[in-house]
């Protein structure tokens, strides 16, 4: 639990670091004025997003070759973590949208791949309040949670592909060297940030399903659930 | 807005920082209030 809570102090520490230097030390961009500050937040939230998506996705494959609880613990955590960063990065982006596309929402193929995860997660989340039986729930979430991320890809190469009005990722080659440090500063934050959120989010889950599990004899060895 | 360039707009900015703190500090303290919960049944 440590681990966690430094986990999530470093990364306020940072975000603090990287949003100040981001709001008031970096210059304006040439042609998006002040409005661009919101990459700060917005392409920080979207790589760690796409981090924990993975390791989610990772966890659910080892839960279904292992059956160890440890990795639905995980899957469930990084399920929720992972449906609050997609949440964040639509509302960054639809904020960002209206000074600089004109509307709040488009039904650009990014923004849709996004939301068709983020709705994927919250119906996996949902899915799991439902289901009694541990090895059940944990099975097919671990199954909906690996489909579902087969949209991870789209969301990278939707810009690529389909020449869309978002733009094409943003890397140190295609941003101004004086955008550096804040972007870095708050990449480095949200990762904190969100795996401490994992960790201790992994703790809530695994505490659960031992209590669950300690009532009625579903598991054939402890911390197994097949 | 004129000729491609966005006039403006902390507004915006102020905005999206707000979710942004906002998202992760409510998370935050929803985490921690069931950490100390499951703490309680052990």
């Amino acid at each position: 639990m440590k681990a966690g809570i430094v986990l999530v102090v470093l990364g306020v520490v940072l975000l603090l670091a990287g949003s100040y230097l981001g709001l008031f030390v970096a210059p304006a961009e040439q042609y998006m004025g002040d409005v661009q500050r919101i990459m700060y937040v917005h392409v920080p939230t979207a790589w760690n997003w796409m981090l924990v998506v993975i390791t989610t996705f990772v966890s659910a494959i080892l839960f279904l070759f292992t059956a160890n609880a440890k990795y639905d613990a995980r899957v469930e955590a990084g399920l929720e973590v992972s449906t609050l960063l997609a949440f964040l990065l639509c509302c960054q982006g639809s904020i960002w949208a209206k000074p600089t596309w004109g509307v709040w929402w488009d039904w650009d193929p990014r923004l849709t791949s996004v939301a068709v995860l983020l709705v994927a997660f919250v119906g996996i989340l949902a899915l799991r309040q439902f289901v009694d039986d541990p090895r059940r729930r944990a099975v097919w979430s671990s199954v909906a949670t690996i489909i579902a991320a087969v949209d991870l890809p789209i969301v990278y190469f939707s810009v690529k592909w389909w020449n869309s009005l978002h733009q094409q990722q943003s890397t140190p080659q295609t941003v101004s060297s004086q955008f550096h440090l804040p972007l870095r500063l708050n990449a480095f934050g949200v990762l904190c940030l969100s795996f401490g959120f994992v960790v201790l989010r992994t703790i809530v889950a695994a505490r659960r399903l031992e209590q669950e599990m300690a009532a009625p004899p579903i598991a054939g060895e402890a911390g197994e659930l097949a | 807005m004129s000729e491609g360039v966005v006039v403006g707009g902390w507004g915006y900015v102020i905005a999206a920082y707000t979710v942004t703190a906002l998202g992760f500090l409510i998370y935050g303290i929803m985490l921690f209030t069931r950490l100390r919960e499951t703490k309680r049944h052990d």
